[in-house]
């Protein structure tokens, strides 16, 4: 799917229940605790974002849930594939491997079955499905810009 | 060269002085804007915002450092600055606005270039910068009376912090009037805003100036 495809794509997701948007903003600051924790202690961890990279993983844990969280109470389809986009673009280029969005969505989705009720994992869980589903499309995606922008030098 | 080309070129050219670091070169570029507020504000729209918007960009890719990011910031601000008394009007409005970045927002460039075409009306203007938190905001609005609060935010997970903040604001000050606007609703999300009497949204800089000549209190 290209940027056009998955945006139409995603546009079927929202609205989402406010009383799921409530408990996922009251709890994730504590969830992106166990996130971290739970990345941080894999034995791959430096195969799937690179040397030297874990303050810059724990960043993207903690914007990841402020993002999510403002998108699921203000759904908008552009905003979350463009968000997307940007945030591969801006991790790739830093060495993050392309299965560290896969292993953070299980392990987020692993999180969210233990500590949501099932009304709001049921929730969640489309919006991360979908996620996990289109990590090939994002790749591509992402990978058109990445290489037109390798050809790029500063002037000295 | 047309106009656009050197427009073009001294966009480059100043991307290039922030890169570097050279604030001197930055300020020789701007002072070839600072003849008229007309000037000036070509200088913020077609220099200084698309050269920030590249230096963001090379910072996605990794090609510049989040210092070398966080100097070109801090050079086109200085620069900014140095503008101050070509930006001043003597016409004054016997108007105030109050402008900030919602809390925990950092970027504060886009909220000063619209401070700046406030003065340049002869409104008397408050910057009061990054990250202003609600209450304190509140405060200093109590002690001002501003004919309007403005209020920018560049990063769309931040406006669940500025809805907080509308409501919280309308609650103290129900006859102040805001105005909003920012990179974060670049990909949209402004619908949002229309859920809330007496805030107004601007989407484009170039709108700004025809919200201030229209401006009416409540």
């Amino acid at each position: 799917m290209n940027r056009n495809e998955l945006i139409e794509s995603a546009s079927m997701l929202g609205p989402f229940n406010q009383e799921a948007v409530l408990e996922y903003t009251e709890k994730i600051d504590r969830l992106v605790v166990i996130m971290n924790e739970t990345m941080a202690s894999r034995p791959d961890v430096n195969e799937l974002i690179g040397d030297n990279n874990l303050s810059m993983m724990k960043d993207n844990h903690a914007n990841h849930a402020r993002f999510i969280a403002s998108v699921m109470q203000n759904f908008n389809s552009e905003v979350l594939v463009d968000t997307i986009l940007w945030v591969f673009r801006a991790y790739r280029s830093r060495s993050f491997h392309s299965s560290y969005w896969a292993a953070q969505l299980n392990t987020w989705m692993t999180i969210f079955e233990k500590e949501f009720t099932r009304e709001t994992y049921g929730e969640v869980r489309r919006l991360y499905r979908w996620m996990q589903v289109n990590i090939p499309s994002f790749v591509i995606c992402s990978d058109e810009k990445l290489s037109e922008n390798k050809s790029m030098h500063l002037t000295d | 060269m047309n106009e656009q080309d050197n427009l073009v070129s001294d966009q480059e050219k100043f991307t290039e002085a922030l890169l570097k670091g050279s604030y001197s070169k930055a300020l020789s570029i701007a002072h070839k804007y600072a003849l008229s507020h007309d000037m000036i504000k070509i200088f913020y729209e077609q220099v200084v915002k698309p050269s920030l918007y590249r230096i963001g960009e090379l910072w996605e890719y990794n090609q510049i450092t989040v210092a070398a990011e966080h100097l070109a910031t801090s050079l086109s601000e200085s620069v900014m600055n140095e503008l101050y008394e070509n930006i001043i009007s003597e016409d004054r409005v016997s108007k105030c606005v109050l402008l900030g970045c919602v809390e925990t927002e950092h970027h504060q460039v886009g909220i000063k270039m619209i401070a700046d075409i406030f003065e340049m009306n002869g409104w008397d203007t408050f910057f009061l910068g990054a990250n202003m938190p609600t209450s304190e905001l509140i405060k200093f609005s109590l002690e001002k009376k501003p004919d309007l609060i403005a209020l920018s935010l560049s990063v769309y997970s931040h406006i669940p912090y500025l809805e907080k903040m509308i409501i919280d604001i309308q609650q103290k000050l129900p006859c102040t009037p805001l105005l909003v606007g920012g990179q974060a609703f670049n990909n949209g999300g402004d619908e949002i805003m229309s859920k809330y009497q007496n805030v107004t949204f601007l989407r484009e800089f170039q709108e700004i100036e025809k919200f201030i000549i229209n401006f009416q209190p409540l």
